[in-house]
């Protein structure tokens, strides 16, 4: 009796350490609790993220109208004079292939879907008077893009002109973390691809002296910021960084001098053909430490630039695609069917993205608002099973779902879920805070 | 045995829940560490005035609690229904007896009582108007579209884009008049235009301090122009030595704000406005001020702002208009006053706050709509651009 009493006692005891949320607190897009900014010492007065911007405005009351032959939808992305043009046909692709799909189920109401395809371009603010174009065009939601800068300058547009917006391609955490109401991103973003680089690199293999050579765009300059913090907030700054420019070809100079600092593995974040040939001239050099990489390694592209050399690559992917999932095998049967190639990441994630407008649409009906309801409740595409996984929003609608590691074994990528962030068995005493105001 | 057993029970009970009420006491979240200047509004005593309306020239204890700070009533709304080509409104700018209005589907002047609409019809660069400004040197009206810069001179409209000339990009947010520049701020870089000798400078990263050169409002004063830059807060050019300086978030991240008072609350800045020796910054995260000396950050948590999610703001001597997503809020430094509409029918209330004191006044009818796009005030009145029409409104006296 004694024994039963105490253990009824006991667990009576535990429950106000599950009852209560404002204990568990979650921190805002996935961060380690150990990595949390300035949160060893005192409180922020204001935490931004943890609970999803609405739309205040008026719009919801516009009636569809009723003398449309076709619903279009924008899409926006790098097809042509940027170095992002592989990348842009693929996502291009998924998103056509789930066009065709719902036009061949009936499109909306019998009325079919229409892609309005804009080239994004890459100049400064060009993609701005492609949203423009959209507006008139009278597209009811659009889907894009890869570059960053594209992207960003497009959603300040769409959140004046109030068109919701799904990415799929944009890894840029400052994305979402714009506040807009009106844009959701499908792709995990590079927060969670560096946490998960740290864990591996520093965590996993004991490496401790990181060199980064790094593309200067915006891709490769916010990409790894959360690297560099994160490495240096766990007692491990960087040794060197080293950048270079989209499309370069020679960069012994910035090699000579990382190896000056004799590291004990290089991080390089860029595009595929960049860090191919980086990878190639490392070893010219006769430098045999590990090489990691960004997301973007994961690609035909890389694989065959960078041939034996690619192997013992650690990197990570946004999704597995090599997932025995029926529903990712279709899509793939479908894709190189009706393409003549495989999908990659940009095809697979634009493939869902489109498909979640579509039924965004097809749910809310034609009003801008609406869909942008229906897209940013948290509730109607919170667990969407699509192609590439789960969908997982956070408050500002970025997918933070489990991200894979990607190695590369006898030319070809293996994956593997990323291994969970373990905290240092550090001195570390959190300081409480409220999860909101 | 039994008893003894009893005995356990009852001492085991009272030891377990003097441990649970201890737990319990010591689990309660530690307070927030609040800079004393700011005021907690839980603690607010509200007073309501269910009826007010003390017309032009009454006093009222109400009026008296708004102390410097004009209320402004007698709301006069405007939609598609009184000649406006849209009733999504993005920008209003009074031009003495006029009033200019940006919308979606065209420019709008207010004229002896009376809307008449400019379309591209008319050599509009584009329908849709975001931003306006008049030349106090020149009169000119200068109209920001999403397709390009308007002039309006002389009953005739030049364009001016990417195409024909140095803008920037064709999207224009925000246009500033400032002497004989003409200041534009899109997403491809703030374009300065000198009327004078017809050239444009564009600033971007490559010649001012900014990470990338998305700028979406700037604002003229004292020799300078301050300049609201997406992710890189605000960027202040001396026109005289033409140099540049930056304000940002010293916290450098952006997810939360570490002190309220240590810079712009956000790198994300909306607009920015000069006026009275202040600069004022909005963002989608709250409000700043700075006096040139000292920084303070303003949330709806902690004043009597109405959202966080500031659209726009513009300044007139020591007060500040903030068009926000959930009302319209003007605020001196000291004292608050925000306008709400009710969700479901045309009346609303003005709301004083005045630190820890809170006061509402119905009003009848409200603004037009909360979700508030723009704004402009001059003397006693003030006109709001709105998600619904446009709105004016006249000092309370």
């Amino acid at each position: 009796m004694k024994l039963l009493f105490s253990i009824i006692m006991g667990f009576l005891l535990l429950i106000p350490f599950n009852s209560n949320g404002q204990e568990k607190i979650v921190n805002y897009g996935n961060i380690p609790d150990e990595l949390v900014g300035y949160d060893k010492y005192m409180k922020a007065y204001k935490y931004h993220f943890l609970t999803p911007i609405q739309f205040y405005g008026a719009g919801r009351e516009k009636l569809a109208p009723n003398d449309l032959k076709e619903v279009r939808i924008g899409f926006l992305g790098p097809l042509e004079g940027s170095i992002l043009v592989s990348l842009g046909n693929q996502m291009l692709n998924g998103s056509t292939l789930a066009i065709e799909e719902a036009n061949k189920k009936g499109g909306y109401k019998g009325i079919p879907f229409k892609l309005m395809i804009h080239n994004d371009v890459g100049l400064w603010g060009a993609a701005a008077n492609q949203i423009v174009s959209m507006d008139d065009e009278k597209v009811w939601a659009w889907l894009g893009s890869i570059d960053d800068i594209v992207s960003h300058v497009a959603i300040r547009a769409t959140l004046k002109l109030e068109i919701p917006n799904v990415n799929t391609g944009d890894p840029d955490p400052t994305f979402t973390e714009t506040n807009i109401p009106w844009v959701v991103r499908t792709i995990p973003d590079d927060r969670q691809s560096s946490y998960a680089l740290v864990e591996r690199i520093y965590r996993k293999d004991k490496h401790s002296r990181v060199a980064v050579i790094r593309t200067g765009s915006r891709y490769g300059r916010v990409g790894v910021l959360h690297f560099n913090r994160s490495a240096t907030r766990i007692g491990f700054p960087i040794i060197i960084e080293e950048r270079f420019k989209d499309g370069e070809t020679d960069f012994k100079g910035r090699l000579d001098r990382i190896k000056g600092t004799s590291p004990d593995a290089i991080l390089i974040w860029g595009n595929a053909t960049e860090t191919a040939l980086i990878l190639q001239q490392i070893r010219d050099l006769g430098m045999k430490l590990p090489v990691y990489t960004s997301d973007r390694a994961v690609s035909q592209e890389f694989l065959k630039l960078a041939g034996n050399l690619a192997d013992g690559i650690v990197t990570t992917c946004q999704y597995n695609p090599d997932a025995n999932d029926p529903k990712l095998k279709a899509f793939k049967a479908s894709y190189t069917k009706r393409f003549g190639m495989e999908p990659d990441v940009f095809a697979a994630h634009a493939y869902d993205g489109m498909n979640i407008l579509i039924e965004a649409i097809n749910k809310a009906g034609l009003n801008r608002a609406l869909i942008r309801d229906v897209l940013t409740d948290l509730k109607t595409f919170q667990g969407y099973k699509g192609v590439t996984g789960v969908v997982n929003f956070d408050a500002t609608w970025n997918n933070v779902r489990p991200i894979y590691m990607a190695e590369c074994i006898n030319g070809k990528f293996r994956f593997s879920p990323a291994p969970p962030y373990n905290k240092a068995d550090v001195i570390y005493k959190k300081v409480k805070r409220e999860t909101e105001y | 045995m039994k008893k003894n057993s009893l005995k356990f029970v009852f001492i085991t009970s009272v030891a377990l829940v003097i441990i649970f009420a201890a737990i319990l006491f010591l689990r309660k979240p530690a307070k927030a560490e609040k800079s004393e200047r700011k005021e907690n509004l839980n603690e607010i005593v509200l007073y309501h005035q269910d009826k007010f309306d003390p017309g032009p020239g009454s006093s009222s204890s109400v009026i008296k609690e708004a102390k410097a700070m004009p209320v402004y009533g007698h709301w006069q709304n405007f939609t598609t229904k009184d000649g406006l080509p849209s009733d999504k409104a993005y920008a209003v700018k009074i031009d003495d007896d006029r009033v200019w209005a940006g919308t979606h589907d065209g420019l709008a002047l207010y004229e002896n009582g009376k809307w008449r609409t400019y379309t591209s019809e008319d050599g509009l660069a584009h329908n849709g108007v975001v931003s306006i400004d008049v030349s106090e040197t020149t009169g000119d009206v200068w109209v920001g579209t999403l397709g390009g810069l308007s002039r309006f001179s002389e009953g005739k409209f030049e364009t001016f884009n990417q195409f024909n000339s140095g803008l920037p990009n064709d999207l224009v947010y925000n246009v500033c008049c400032y002497g004989k520049d003409v200041w534009v701020a899109t997403g491809g870089g703030a374009g300065r235009y000198n009327t004078e000798t017809k050239q444009w400078e564009i600033f971007t990263e490559l010649n001012a301090p900014m990470h990338e050169p998305w700028t979406y409002a700037l604002s003229g004063g004292e020799g300078k122009v301050w300049i609201a830059a997406w992710g890189g807060g605000v960027i202040e050019y001396n026109n005289q030595t033409k140099k540049f300086r930056d304000y940002t978030d010293p916290d450098g991240f952006m997810e939360i704000d570490l002190m309220p008072d240590d810079g712009p609350v956000h790198d994300i800045t909306t607009a920015t406005y000069y006026a009275n020796g202040i600069i004022w910054v909005s963002s989608y995260f709250g409000l700043s001020r700075y006096d040139g000396k000292n920084w303070n950050g303003y949330f709806d948590h902690d004043s009597g702002l109405a959202s966080n999610f500031i659209n726009n703001l513009k300044a007139k001597g020591p007060i500040v208009y903030v068009c926000s997503d959930k009302g319209f809020s003007t605020f001196n430094g000291e004292t608050w006053v925000t306008y709400k509409k009710n969700e479901n029918d045309e009346n609303g209330k003005a709301i004083i706050t005045n630190g820890k004191e809170v006061k509402e006044v119905a009003q009848t009818p409200s603004i037009s709509h909360n979700f508030i796009i723009g704004a402009d005030a001059d003397d006693d009145v003030v006109w709001v651009a709105t998600s619904k029409g446009v709105s004016r409104g006249e000092v309370l006296r």
